[in-house]
């Protein structure tokens, strides 16, 4: 087990490296390593016998020598792929073979889970990974589109296109891009929208609570998006695709690996109508809006050091209209909106040697939104909100290889944030220092343990310890079963704090629990409270949210084409913060707070099967059953102070049997995805279906729990089609659709109904080449 | 315009009545019926949403438990009255009569007696009897779809003026008493209340 700077490759090469025996007389023609679409399968390995390994170039070729027995074994050896096994004639006589890729991904690094190097066959925890090929056939622009797809996740639109991930919703899931958080929420949800999909290399999805590494919001787990870098001399790719909705999402990456040194430069453009899915109401559904996101990748090698500079721009701007309610009619306002996030995120990592590894980085972040409103007919403005938020956190991460069993990992790092808004109040600066400690160990072939303990010290919420442990058993080559336990937090965020806000109209106070106390005081001083609803001493420090939970489940190759895999959760979240009425004023409305109140309790299963029906032919199912449920509704029902109404609308008892849990949660939900590759016309076909079980939208009989069958919005299947076909010039074309049958709700507002696309790729470094 | 229907108070008196007949002489005078009152329409004061002024005043809808009907006016023998989402009792702000009441969680038809820790209140200028505002009284205020639901399990406690208990329960605050699933705000009309409720006229506390 040796993780820092991961080269298992490497680590192959020398040790086989030392076995060449220089024989090779006499070379053959080049023969040719291809993956099944024909690509070439660079860096393989071909081990002749027990002694002999012959390199594989840059072009998957490689030469026989020429003093060979006719019998002789041949054992062709390469990442990622089913290893095959000739014989020296049958060789002799081709020009080129195919090698499987393996299936399910099982050797793919991650990076998220660890912070070191690790592939998901080792890993004793639950992670998937979203490859560049799977991102390029699902035909989505935006993260959203590629997410949505995967077992066990859900895209709920609320206040953007927001995550949900083993019931939890956007707000307790980290995003990380390039290893570093992103930043700039509204209301909670990390709008996934904001991230174009075209300079993606991979999605590494971490679920369960990663606290004991990240800290706050990697509470149901972590999403790290790993964007490209040149793997090649020179690359230049444009790429674009058009959709309904007069969509258009085009993109232009440069990239240079030379020396060393690796350049990387991306630029996204795109543009949307928007679509409307309530036409008898003024304004647009989805905003059209346009957005530019820009990358730029710069790094250096050398043989102890490795510097890195990443930097990304995204901006985006928004119009809208809406229908407002006064002066006895209604009124047509315009909306605009803007979005500007920035990050600059800075890496050197020194290694001295095969021990240690030393790592010092940072990420400077900027996040900016502007909405105005004004009404149409006289252009005065109705309403106007700035937010502006600064991050920057800065890390020194040692990695210290004890021997060839453990790895142990210390982190030590602070950050800092400011906030201002209109909404907001001043004294907005967040500070907080921490430290964690890893432990990576193998204690023998078939053990697997991962132990890690944070301590997070904050200017706000007080200090936090998050511990986590990870274990797993590999019975054989084939099963092993993984479990972990680990808590998770989520610090109160600055509205939580620092919301002061005033619905005038309907005479309503929302104070951020750092104000409640002068916001209270100045209400009373003014005569407006009527009574206080709770005593001014329960008003005061709110306390981080937090979880425990445990994961377990397994990965079975139960043959080299069927892999089948399970994670089965549970996570007990308490002191989760809602609001709650802190005041009654006299204009018969409330004054409200946040507070530490509520309990809830989700679990589930994630299932996985994969199954390879041929070379051309694969096929998948996945499944998730989640059961959420709020432990204070319980309490509530078993004493039975909630009640329902039958149809005359008198009151009933609401039993355990009538609660189905918190809203926006589907019970079941799962896809199945059918890959083709056409032989003799080279089109590769994905068909994918993915379901999302009926859920419950909102309260409609007043007792605000989810408990009436008018309360469900019902389930959807959406058929996804994508078609795609390389040409001999290396051009890609692509077409397709999603939601083919137009499966629509009122109450899932993100989803337009049918759309189709196409798109083409032009990869300009190879035609240029191909012309000289 | 107003229809009453009468329905018998609860399966729980008729399964005692008919298993044990020796009390059903001990005890003739639990004759007590829960009557439902349907549509009493109680438009609220025309408001201008962007100021919060009243334009046009509405009067209450007075109500009498006693006498079951109507009352035309402040000054007569009225127990509750009702505008918009405002209920109002007859006594200290609201009126010159001695009814108070307040709100409690139970199940209407399971709620046999006026529970002792129960506090009766007058409106004052500190608080009304029976609470304004979503979630503080009766109704719940959706702000996503703007249906008005009354919380189910909040039963309504008055004292009348004559000094008699009786309780009572919001069914629907929309016009002919429909599912709140089948409610759409901008075009059910509303306010009309439909309510039921059970007078104890020999002056217990029990129903």
């Amino acid at each position: 087990m040796y993780r820092i700077n991961l080269n298992k490759y490497k680590i192959l090469v020398g040790l086989f490296g030392l076995l060449i025996i220089p024989k090779l007389a006499f070379a053959s023609d080049p023969i040719y390593i291809q993956d099944v679409e024909g690509n070439p399968i660079p860096h393989a390995l071909v081990k002749i016998g027990t002694e002999q390994v012959l390199t594989v170039g840059n072009d998957g070729s490689f030469e026989l020598p020429d003093n060979l027995q006719e019998d002789q074994e041949i054992e062709i050896i390469a990442m990622g792929y089913d290893t095959r096994i000739f014989q020296a004639r049958e060789l002799s006589q081709v020009n080129k073979f195919n090698l499987r890729e393996k299936i399910g991904q099982m050797e793919e690094v991650v990076v998220a889970a660890t912070r070191t190097d690790r592939s998901v066959e080792d890993l004793p925890m639950p992670v998937t990974i979203i490859t560049r090929k799977k991102i390029q056939e699902t035909g989505g622009m935006r993260l959203s589109e590629i997410l949505r797809e995967q077992t066990g996740l859900q895209v709920v639109g609320d206040h953007g296109a927001g995550l949900q991930m083993q019931g939890l919703s956007s707000d307790y899931i980290l995003i990380l891009l390039d290893g570093e958080p992103l930043i700039g929420r509204t209301a909670g949800t990390f709008d996934l929208d904001r991230i174009a999909v075209s300079n993606i290399e991979r999605i590494e999805v971490l679920r369960g609570p990663s606290s004991a590494i990240y800290g706050s919001e990697a509470m149901a787990g972590v999403i790290n998006i790993i964007t490209k870098k040149s793997q090649e001399r020179i690359v230049a790719n444009l790429e674009s695709r058009y959709r309904s909705f007069n969509t258009l999402d085009l993109s232009g990456e440069i990239g240079m690996n030379q020396n060393d040194w690796n350049l990387y430069a991306y630029f996204n453009r795109f543009s949307t109508d928007g679509f409307d899915i309530t036409p008898e109401v003024p304004g647009k559904t989805q905003s059209p809006y346009q957005a530019s996101t820009a990358q730029f990748k710069i790094g250096k090698k050398t043989k102890k050091w490795n510097f890195k500079v990443y930097s990304r721009f995204y901006n985006e701007n928004s119009e809208n209209s809406m229908q407002v309610a006064g002066e006895g009619s209604l009124r047509l306002a315009d909306l605009n909106g803007e979005r500007m996030d920035l990050n600059l995120n800075p890496t050197i990592s020194f290694r001295p040697n095969d021990q240690w590894q030393m790592t010092l980085r940072s990420m400077s972040s900027l996040f900016q939104t502007h909405t105005l409103t004004v009404f149409q007919e006289d252009g005065s403005i109705l309403d106007e909100q700035d937010f502006k938020q600064h991050y920057h956190r800065t890390e020194f991460q040692t990695d210290l290889q004890l021997d060839s069993k453990q790895l142990i990992t210390i982190g030590l790092g602070h950050l800092m944030e400011t906030v201002e808004a209109t909404r907001y109040d001043d004294n907005n600066r967040f500070d907080a220092g921490y430290v964690f400690l890893q432990h990576q160990w193998d204690p023998s072939e078939k053990w697997n343990l991962v132990t890690g303990v944070r301590a997070d010290l904050h200017s706000q919420y007080g200090e936090r310890i998050s511990p986590k442990i990870s274990g797993m058993y590999k019975f054989s080559e084939r099963f092993s079963w993984q479990l972990s336990l680990g808590a998770g937090f989520k610090a109160p965020d600055f509205r939580q704090l620092l919301l002061n806000f005033n619905n005038a109209s309907a005479g309503y106070y929302v104070f951020g629990a750092n104000l409640v106390q002068q916001g209270i005081a100045r209400l009373q001083s003014q005569g407006l409270v009527q009574q206080m609803l709770l005593n001014p001493s329960q008003f005061g420090q709110l306390e981080a949210e937090s979880s425990r939970a445990i994961n377990t489940g397994f990965r079975w190759k139960i043959s080299g084409d069927l892999l089948f895999q399970g994670n089965f959760f549970q996570n007990n979240i308490s002191n989760l913060i809602e609001t709650a009425p802190v005041a009654r004023l006299n204009s018969g409305q409330n004054a409200f707070s946040y507070f530490n109140i509520a309990r809830v309790i989700s679990r589930g299963a994630e299932l996985d099967w994969t199954f390879r029906v041929s070379e051309n032919l694969q096929f998948s199912l996945g499944y998730m059953y989640l059961d959420t449920k709020d432990l204070d509704v319980l309490e509530k029902i078993d004493a039975g102070e909630l009640f329902r109404r039958d149809t005359q609308n008198r009151s009933r008892r609401v039993q355990r049997s009538d609660y189905g849990g918190l809203f926006n949660r589907s019970r079941h939900s799962g896809n199945v995805k059918i890959n083709y590759q056409e032989s003799s016309t080279g089109v590769n076909m994905a068909l994918r279906g993915i379901y999302r079980g009926k859920f419950g939208f909102g309260d409609v009989n007043g007792n605000l729990i989810l408990d009436e069958s008018a309360e469900y919005a019902p389930g959807l299947i959406s058929w996804n089609l994508s078609l795609n076909k390389a040409l001999n010039n290396g051009i890609m074309i692509e077409a397709g659709g999603f939601n083919l049958f137009n499966q629509t709700t009122i109450h899932t507002p993100n989803n337009p109904g049918t759309i189709l696309f196409a798109g083409m790729k032009l990869p300009i470094h190879q035609l240029i080449n191909q012309n000289k | 315009m107003i229809k009453w229907n009468q329905i018998l108070a609860g399966i729980l008196l008729l399964a005692f009545n008919a298993g044990c007949e020796s009390s059903e002489v001990e005890k003739p005078e639990i004759d007590a019926q829960a009557k439902t009152v349907e549509n009493l329409y109680a438009p609220n004061d025309v408001i201008d949403r962007s100021t919060g002024e009243i334009t046009e005043e509405r009067p209450f809808r007075y109500f009498s438990l006693e006498n079951n009907q109507e009352t035309d006016n402040r000054e007569g023998n009225w127990d509750i009255a009702f505008k918009g989402t405002t209920l109002i009792v007859n006594s200290g702000t609201s009126g010159s009569g001695s009814a108070q009441g307040t709100v409690v969680t139970a199940a209407f038809d399971e709620l046999n007696e006026v529970p002792s820790s129960v506090e009766f209140h007058s409106d004052g200028a500190d608080g009304m009897a029976i609470p304004t505002g979503s979630g503080n009284g009766w109704y719940n205020y959706n702000p996503g779809t703007h249906v008005i639901s009354p919380i189910p399990g909040r039963v309504i406690l008055i004292r009348t003026n004559a000094g008699n208990y009786a309780k009572m329960e919001i069914l629907s605050y929309y016009q002919d008493n429909p599912p709140l699933a089948e409610v759409d705000p901008m075009s059910t009309p509303s306010p009309y209340y439909t309510f039921r409720f059970l007078l104890q006229p020999d002056g217990s506390m029990n129903f």
